[in-house]
């Protein structure tokens, strides 16, 4: 994994990344705009499910409203980090906080996509605990993975001698 | 006092002091940050798009802001509670920054907006609260804020690659230690 990481950090579009000083603030700036889209659509979702808002219409109805943003958010998302990912692959391949990041990312997208598709095909207007909860989870998650994503800059200082680069 | 030694004393008060030497203070408040920041942007403009006619006016705006307006108020009082810790921490070299003059440039032209908005667009907010269009200077105000509001977080940003300093691990500090 290092190896490839130093191939990477080494090919010509990382070190255009690299070395243009504008391109890594840019990108971070729309990812953190996009948090903003992504965190708050799945904020209205759970708030749907734990009948805060939004009371007076279905699930499906605030579903299908807040989805197409999640997905579309999570999307540019993926190329922002993406291409940060790019432009610093060894430090990205070194952290704990970047692996704990994808992984928790992988359970959320899927736990959400299930989740969402389930509730909006039941078509309750009041929910059960157990779909509460697994609204509280998922935004839980979500918390989890923004916290990681600005760990991966305080690696060392977050984990100690957990991070693969202390 | 002049603005400059408030700035300095800020710095080097008990509070400034634990933010530089504690090794996991920084990160953790500026992931908060984040978090608080993601909140006030994404329900303000979830109500700046209402504003717009996005997705429609069937839903009254009134409704819509009280149900999200909440949180985030919420959400910037955390905002800016661990925004003033990560000041104390460089007090100075936030100061003299100019991103983050910017920045605090675009929060006030943010307050503003909205002020302007509520004491006086919203007073006839009856007629246009549900299933015609917000008036010309509504819709202006949600364009505005959108646009305020991303701008600032780019500055936001853009603060971390100017500021002139890596905040690093002090040195000789035990990593172990717990927080």
């Amino acid at each position: 994994m290092r190896e490839l990481a130093e191939w990477l950090q080494g090919t010509s579009f990382s070190v255009t990344i690299q070395s243009v000083s504008w391109v890594v603030p840019l990108l971070q700036s729309i990812h953190i705009v996009t948090i903003g889209v992504v965190f708050v659509s799945s904020f209205m979702i759970a708030l749907r499910v734990l009948g805060r808002i939004r009371t007076d219409e279905p699930f499906a109805a605030v579903w299908g409203q807040f989805s197409p943003w999640l997905w579309g958010g999570l999307g540019v998302m993926a190329v922002t980090g993406g291409l940060l990912v790019v432009g610093e692959p060894v430090r990205e391949a070194t952290s704990l906080s970047f692996w704990m990041k994808m992984i928790l990312l992988v359970v959320a997208v899927a736990g959400t996509a299930l989740f969402g598709r389930s509730l909006a095909a039941a078509a309750r207007v009041e929910f059960p605990s157990g779909a509460k909860g697994a609204a509280v989870a998922l935004l839980v998650l979500w918390i989890a993975i923004i916290f990681l994503g600005r760990a991966i800059a305080y690696d060392v200082e977050v984990w100690g001698p957990l991070s693969p680069s202390a | 006092m002049d603005l400059a030694s408030i700035v300095d004393s800020i710095q080097a008060s008990g509070v400034g002091e634990w933010m530089r030497s504690s090794v996991k203070a920084m990160p953790i408040v500026e992931a908060i940050h984040v978090m608080a920041a993601a909140t006030v942007f994404g329900t303000v403009l979830v109500v700046d798009l209402r504003l717009l006619g996005f997705p429609s006016t069937q839903r009254p705006f009134t409704r819509v802001s009280d149900e999200l307006l909440k949180w985030t108020w919420a959400a910037f009082v955390v905002a800016l509670i661990t925004g003033g810790l990560m000041f104390a921490a460089n007090a100075h070299t936030y100061y003299v920054n100019t991103a983050f003059r910017l920045k605090m440039l675009a929060l006030l032209g943010a307050g503003l907006n909205m002020a302007v908005f509520h004491t006086v667009t919203c007073r006839t907010v009856r007629a246009w609260d549900q299933g015609v269009p917000a008036p010309l200077a509504g819709r202006l105000a949600g364009a505005a804020s959108i646009l305020i509001w991303v701008t600032l977080i780019f500055l936001a940003r853009w603060i971390g690659f100017t500021k002139g300093y890596d905040f690093d691990v002090p040195q000789d500090v035990n990593l172990d230690f717990t927080f």
